[in-house]
């Protein structure tokens, strides 16, 4: 199975995931009621493997996270990660001020929304952009070890893994997070053929 | 005419050098993926429309837009971004700059054409 991307087609979805990520910083500014840096500044594509380990090492054991799954001219299940310890901090930077009772009750449903709004403006642009008709499950969110996180259904050794790693900074704090792209069986080729058409046209 | 795209995104320009193109045949495109690298183009260049990206590496982009109207005060200018958070468009208007235009990305053929007529 390719794996590969060119240098363009990887600018070409940093740059569509970029538009995504604008639009939900600007919904979740207005919920924070302040500005919101939201970018991704990289992405990579890597097998399931690689992609536990680096989510491992740079979002730590424990992570907090948020799926939603794809289904259309190809599946995938993207999922919103951020290191636990950083969740509450989210929650809190978002929420804090207009939440008068205790955070940590609301922390699951304010990740849950915040993911919601992340996942549906980059996938949802993505779709805008290079065509396609997909359905996008409701959002579930999770806590636990990034292997755990990562295999939703089973085994997904050898599946490829598309990487987008995130940067929120919001109240002059930045806190890292990824979305990771697990692409289903043959998916990966459909992906890339469906960029592919969507760039001959420009 | 001739048209200055700033946007360090190789995708982004050429959607907008394709859109100015397929309105404005005629006109010639100069690209550059910074600030710092738009305000090394030579002054002889003169470009008559520049459209400038927010979210860019290195140079902060307002301090960009700004150097670039100075350097080219007749130009006009469009910004074309993904940032469309309110105090983005407040920190542009505060720019002391005229814009054609505020558009959102992905730039489309009826936001280009906001440009466009406002030339």
């Amino acid at each position: 199975m390719s794996i590969s991307l060119t240098e363009f087609e990887k600018d070409a979805l940093t740059e569509i995931f970029n538009i995504g990520m604008g639009r939900a910083a600007n919904s979740l500014s207005q919920m924070a009621n302040d500005e919101i840096t939201l970018a991704v500044p990289s992405l990579a594509v890597v097998t399931y493997e690689e992609a536990v380990s680096i989510l491992t090492k740079t979002a730590g054991e424990k992570v907090c996270s948020v799926t939603q799954r794809l289904i259309g001219d190809f599946n995938a299940d993207a999922i919103l990660i951020f290191p636990e310890n950083n969740s509450l901090s989210i929650v809190r930077l978002m929420v804090g001020d207009a939440y008068p009772g205790d955070l940590t009750e609301m922390e699951e449903e304010a990740l849950t929304e915040i993911g919601n709004i992340i996942l549906n403006a980059c996938f949802g642009t993505l779709i805008n952009i290079i065509g396609g008709d997909f359905d996008i499950s409701l959002p579930s969110a999770r806590t636990g070890a990034c292997v755990h996180i990562l295999e939703i259904e089973g085994n997904k050794s050898g599946e490829i893994v598309m990487l987008l790693y995130i940067d929120f900074i919001l109240k002059n704090r930045t806190i890292y997070g990824h979305v990771a792209i697990l692409l289903e069986g043959d998916s990966m080729p459909n992906f890339i053929r469906k960029i592919q058409e969507f760039l001959a046209t420009l | 005419m001739k048209v200055l795209i700033v946007d360090d995104s190789a995708l982004s320009r050429m959607m907008i050098k394709s859109l100015i193109l397929e309105k404005l045949p005629e006109c010639e495109t100069i690209e550059a993926a910074s600030g710092d690298e738009a305000l090394g183009i030579d002054i002889e260049q003169q470009p008559d429309l520049i459209t400038i990206d927010i979210n860019m590496p290195g140079m902060n982009s307002f301090d960009a837009a700004v150097q670039l109207h100075e350097k080219w005060p007749s130009a006009k200018m469009a910004v074309i971004t993904a940032n469309i958070q309110n105090s983005v468009r407040q920190k542009i208007q505060s720019l002391g700059i005229m814009f054609l235009a505020v558009v959102e990305k992905p730039v489309t053929e009826e936001r280009m054409n906001k440009i466009i007529k406002a030339l």
